[in-house]
């Protein structure tokens, strides 16, 4: 429906060749990475394989966001129904205030009662980033036009089918876009997963800032925002002509 | 047949309609007319169960509506509202396919029968069947909601304000087409319109609502004739009355069949309204025309006194 420039796979397929290529080829990075970090014996981080972080960071984001979409999407379908509109209000509103919430605290929050490891931040994760998909869904189906729903209900459509023939297809470039927006966030916000002992592309940065070596905090910042940016052009790629 | 036997609509404390009553025989085509708000819709709505009556009783063909399960009950019942409700995401023939679709027709009675239905509401196949609703006119669009409301060839039609949107040209070839169809197909319509001279033009039976309760109801030249107050005269055209009515009765209605002397220049077919004799009186200065049939044969003459009922000879 949207316009588009060139060929759209161009994007996605080049932050991820940036990617893959930075994990892999970092170590012969040494001289520039020398000059951010002058002082210090290693500039490149080697403890653990790069690939390998790049790996558990998009299986920590993958599952939260998963977890997030189905949680997510099946609350927001619930409330807007009409047995569950009583929760419509409440719903909308924690959806609303819980992105003002921030990502740390929930980890604070999520650690002692999980403990150490990939768990807390998968669930910390899976809070923060059922926000934008709750909110988004809600909005998509209240947006759709209520004379829409009357004809549909008119013609003799049942709950279910209006749900999956129209509610849910009309919905979907907003749902879509609250994904979107929902792991583009938690792929940066999972590198705080670091902190609490899963180890992923937060590893470097977290190292850096013990350490006090600038140039792994670069490393692990510059291929999370390739992560991000890679992701997030997926998305521009398969479901276009909607912004997060 | 399509009973309202005490019907009432509460909305919290606001009666919405309150205790109407009302009979639409099969086949005929019943309009409902009164100023906005005073429950036109709602009383439309609580027929197909879009609405649940809060007291009364409404019957379809003498079975209480609430003993069909709801779906089933509005598959049979074609809704027709003047936003159109198309599917956005849908094309035009998709659309108007839907509820043969959830009737499980095949696929290839589906196709026909868009067809048929497209053709029959004047919509090139080739040119608008792949497009999408925002990529037709106010117009157009109306015609597929009406189109999809008679997909399933359904017995009753539910129409609110189906033609607003309409010029007046379409609109009274779409009224035309409907009438027509009504007619010929048995159709059971009620239709609700603000426009007095549609309602005139369409309805065999016109109930007049105000304020949740139905004024007067009756055929439209009884309406005309003995409006039971002031708000159904001023509804039904106040000083326009007589024009109103003169739209509603065919020029044979007064014409004398052609006897001796000279025959007038002027022609007007005896299924054309008074109301145009008179127009074409005023306009060509006359006060005789020629009445012709079909084929353009004279075959009576009427004179301004015969149009307008005096009594007494010329
Ligand atoms: N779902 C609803 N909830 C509460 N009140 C309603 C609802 N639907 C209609 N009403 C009220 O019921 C009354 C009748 O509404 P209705 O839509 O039947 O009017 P109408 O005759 O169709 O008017 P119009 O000509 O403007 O379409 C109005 O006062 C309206 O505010
Ligand atoms: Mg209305």
């Amino acid at each position: 429906m949207n316009e588009r420039h060139g060929a759209p796979w161009l994007a996605p397929l080049c932050w991820g060749i940036l990617l893959v290529g930075g994990c892999l080829l970092m170590r012969f990075l040494e001289a520039p990475l020398r000059l951010v970090e002058p002082d210090s014996r290693a500039v490149v981080f080697e403890r653990v394989d790069l690939l390998t972080l790049l790996g558990r960071h998009l299986l920590v984001v993958s599952v939260a966001a998963l977890l997030s979409v189905v949680v997510g999407v099946v609350a927001a379908i619930a409330v807007t129904r009409e047995k569950g509109r009583d929760f419509l209000p409440l719903v909308a509103q924690v959806a609303s205030m819980g992105q003002t919430f921030p990502p740390v605290a929930v980890l604070a929050l999520a650690v002692p009662v999980l403990g150490f490891g990939t768990v807390p931040i998968i669930v910390a994760l899976m809070l923060y980033g059922l926000l934008p998909v709750v909110r988004n869904t809600l909005a998509g189906i209240e947006g759709i036009d209520p004379a829409v729903r009357e004809a549909a209900r008119g013609m003799g459509m049942t709950s279910r089918q209006i749900l999956r023939q129209v509610e849910l297809p009309l919905a979907s470039p907003v749902i879509v876009a609250g994904i979107r927006t929902s792991v583009t966030i938690n792929i940066a916000t999972a590198a705080l997963g670091a902190t609490v002992g899963a180890s992923n592309l937060g590893e470097p940065i977290i190292a850096g800032i013990v350490n006090g070596n600038t140039a792994y905090i670069v490393q692990g910042a510059v291929l999370i925002a390739l992560l991000a940016l890679t992701v997030d052009s997926l998305f521009g790629w398969l479901a276009p002509g909607h912004t997060g | 047949m399509i009973e309202l036997i005490g019907v009432s609509k509460r909305f919290g404390d606001s009666l919405a309609v309150n205790n109407i009553s009302l009979k639409v025989a099969s086949g005929e085509f019943c309009c409902l007319v009164g100023t906005s708000g005073c429950g036109k819709s709602t009383t439309l709505r609580m027929i197909n169960r879009l609405i649940e009556h809060s007291d009364g009783e409404i019957h379809i063909d003498q079975q209480p509506i609430r003993s069909f399960r709801e779906e089933v009950l509005r598959r049979r019942i074609g809704y027709a509202i003047q936003s159109t409700g198309l599917f956005p995401h849908w094309t035009v023939a998709r659309n108007i396919g839907l509820v043969p679709r959830l009737l499980k027709w095949s696929q290839a009675a589906v196709d026909a029968r868009v067809e048929e239905l497209m053709a029959l509401l004047r919509l090139d196949m080739a040119e608008f069947a792949g497009k999408y609703p925002h990529q037709l006119s106010g117009g157009q669009a109306q015609r597929v909601g009406v189109a999809r409301a008679l997909a399933a060839d359904p017995d009753i039609l539910l129409m609110d304000e189906p033609f607003g949107a309409l010029d007046p040209i379409t609109r009274e070839n779409l009224q035309l087409e409907l009438r027509d169809l009504q007619a010929r197909l048995g159709k059971t319509i009620v239709f609700v319109t603000h426009d007095m001279d549609e309602a005139l033009r369409l309805a065999d039976h016109l109930v007049v609502m105000h304020e949740g309760q139905v004024v007067q109801q009756g055929h439209p030249l009884e309406l005309l004739r003995e409006p039971a107050n002031e708000f159904v005269t001023s509804l039904l055209g106040g000083e326009d009355r007589g024009l109103k009515e003169a739209a509603l009765l065919p020029v044979s209605e007064r014409m004398v069949p052609l006897g001796v002397g000279g025959v007038a220049r002027d022609r007007i077919v005896q299924t054309a309204s008074l109301r145009d004799a008179l127009s074409m009186m005023l306009w060509r200065r006359v006060e005789r025309l020629a009445v012709v049939d079909d084929e353009d044969i004279p075959i009576g003459e009427l004179s301004f006194r015969r149009l307008v009922g005096a009594r007494g000879h010329e």
